[in-house]
């Protein structure tokens, strides 16, 4: 293995660290705790690894088989011009969820798990210098007007409500949802990073390798913990029941999968050798290992519950409390589901239509709020973001707006004035619907997935 | 990843393979130990997620096996590939995944610069002792040593 480490140049190298100061204090407190928590791995660094020796030629779409771009410059305009969105949007999810974990951070109750996070967060960190390194290296002039300094400036200065994806919008209401967020929405980071590994931009496919490395243990990060509360849930010694969990889940998952972007979409980032799978594909895939996730929970929950169960019998008893029987006092509202597609979306296909977690259909909003208040976390429906989205929902049906005029107006935060990390001068801006759609067509708009 | 033969298919461990590997150990072992399980993968993702495998059959993991390369241990500073554990699920034994992974692993090690591959058998073990020499792996110089407290 081959690996070529560099940093940024000094200034932009200095900003992300004062970020890091507001948005990651406890970085250092890892640092020093690295060999208790992590002894003999390698000490973290804080720079950008190019893998090299990967593929040469471009390995899907028009221009299979030839050379790969090493500069933005050698690609047509709206090749380019969808990459640079992709790398604009991965930089801000990267920064965005260290912002999101470190609200609750402190609650976590197990100090290993505690550290998990805290090791992840700082992983991300990397991995967001890593797309800022790909932002300030080449020059990406032929599709944006912004100098390599507002480019950096832009995505430090984003804060959750101004991300460019939903996901990362969202405030963390305890460490449930650290662990959660890890185990479904760094899943789909996974997807995305293993997907641009094959990018027929070079820089980016070799940014690749390592952080799919890193985000390998983000996923355990996330599964491990939800593991174990699923068994102590099932012993009745915790305070994360299997109902928190499952909440947890359908918060999560519907913003997950309206990461992969518009179902019908993706084609061109196929063409353009960007990405080997549409967003239906990756999106399908990424759904059945959440069902293979939720399963192993189950069955963690089952042993934990009936004594005496072996691996074989786990299994046929989880299929029987499924389809409905109640085993050993353990019934199927007990277990964890796999919320349906459809339900709670904002975006894609089955956005704001009327579809409950597990598929089932509702005639009325007042009737389909009543079931999100039984199905989605107390503390999230106290949310801006559940309010915008109800306020959506409401237009949609009573036909003041389409699902995707509805989709284009959810609030965000926006800069105003002043460019500083820590600047206050955000507010809540609603874009006009029209204006919205015509954006829309011409390109990515802010909170539309890329892809 | 790698399609060795119909139906059998060879791939970095990931952590969905938790309760796969915890069903395999207890069907070798007779033990449920899914909390041993959880932190030593954990240990393997976070340390190396490349170099460990696991081997499906029709999509099903059967095998896994998991190691990494470390310098500096027992004096030898040269990067060195240790085979830490395996295991292959009875029913599926025959198949030849002990060895499909090793090989898998081993190629890994390679790439990551390691010159020498070790790991520990435990002498009764004519099973592990001959899978092992089969591979070509020979006695080394270094005894194990052990004091019970």
């Amino acid at each position: 293995m081959n690996v070529k480490t560099s940093t940024l140049p000094k200034p932009f190298h200095q900003a992300v660290l004062r970020w890091k100061e507001v948005f990651l204090p406890d970085y250092d407190f890892l640092l020093e705790n690295w060999d208790k928590h992590f002894p003999n791995d390698s000490e973290f660094q804080l720079c950008a690894y190019r893998e090299l020796g990967m593929c040469s030629e471009i390995e899907c779409g028009d221009l299979k088989g030839k050379p790969k771009f090493q500069k933005a410059g050698e690609m047509i305009p709206e090749q380019a011009h969808h990459l640079f969105g992709a790398i604009r949007a991965q930089a801000s999810t990267e920064f965005g969820s260290i912002q999101q974990h470190r609200l609750t951070l402190a609650r976590a109750q197990e100090e290993e798990e505690q550290f998990w996070i805290l090791r992840m967060m700082a992983e991300e960190l990397r991995h967001g210098y890593q797309m800022l390194h790909l932002l300030v290296e080449d020059d990406w002039s032929s599709v944006s007007k912004e100098s390599a300094s507002d480019l950096i400036e832009d995505v430090l200065s984003m804060n959750t409500g101004s991300h460019l994806l939903g996901a990362f919008n969202i405030d963390f209401d305890s460490f449930v949802d650290n662990v959660v967020f890890c185990a479904l929405i760094d899943r789909v980071g996974k997807y995305q990073l293993a997907m641009q590994k094959i990018s027929a931009y070079k820089p980016m496919a070799e940014s690749m390798p390592q952080m799919l490395r890193e985000e390998a243990f983000h996923l355990a990060a996330g599964v491990v913990p939800m593991r174990r509360w699923a068994t102590a849930a099932a012993r009745g010694e915790t305070f994360v029941t299997m109902e928190v969990l499952q909440k947890a889940i359908n918060k999560w998952l519907p913003r997950g999968l309206e990461m992969f972007g518009d179902e019908r979409g993706g084609g061109t980032n196929v063409r353009f050798g960007l990405k080997p799978m549409k967003n239906a594909e990756a999106q399908a895939q990424f759904y059945q290992e959440v069902e293979k996730l939720v399963r192993d929970l189950n069955l963690r929950y089952l042993r934990a519950r009936i004594a005496d169960l072996t691996h074989a019998g786990s299994e046929e008893a989880l299929d029987r409390v499924l389809a409905g029987e109640t085993v050993a006092g353990v019934r199927r509202e007990d277990l964890l589901y796999v919320p349906a597609m459809e339900f709670f979306r904002r975006r894609g296909v089955p956005a704001f239509r009327l579809v409950g977690a597990q598929g089932e259909t509702f005639a009325t909003v007042a009737e389909y709020l009543q079931h999100l208040i039984r199905t989605l976390p107390e503390a999230y429906r106290a949310s801006r973001d559940f309010k915008d989205y109800v306020e959506g929902l409401t237009a949609v049906e009573e036909g003041r707006m389409t699902a995707e005029q509805a989709a284009g107006r959810m609030p965000a935060l926006r800069r105003v004035a002043g460019a500083c990390p820590c600047s206050k001068s955000v507010r809540w801006m609603v874009d006009d619907p029209a204006a919205v759609t015509a954006v829309s067509a011409a390109g990515p708009a802010v909170g539309q997935p890329v892809a | 990843m790698t399609e060795t033969a119909a139906g059998i298919r060879i791939r970095p461990l990931d952590e969905l393979d938790i309760s796969a590997i915890v069903a395999i150990d207890e069907a070798i072992s007779g033990r449920y130990r899914p909390e041993v399980w959880e932190r030593r993968i954990s240990y393997y993702l976070r340390r190396a997620p490349e170099a460990s495998l696991v081997a499906e059959v029709d999509g099903k993991v059967a095998g896994f096996m998991l190691g990494e390369v470390r310098s500096g241990e027992f004096g030898l500073e040269e990067p060195t590939g240790w085979i830490e554990v395996l295991g292959v699920d009875p029913a599926q034994r025959g198949k030849a995944l002990g060895r499909k992974m090793a090989e898998g692993m081993l190629e890994h090690f390679r790439t990551q610069g390691a010159h020498s591959v070790r790991t520990l058998v435990d002498e009764e073990r004519e099973d592990i002792l001959t899978f092992f020499s089969s591979l070509g792996f020979e006695p080394a110089g270094l005894r194990p040593f052990v004091k019970h407290l």
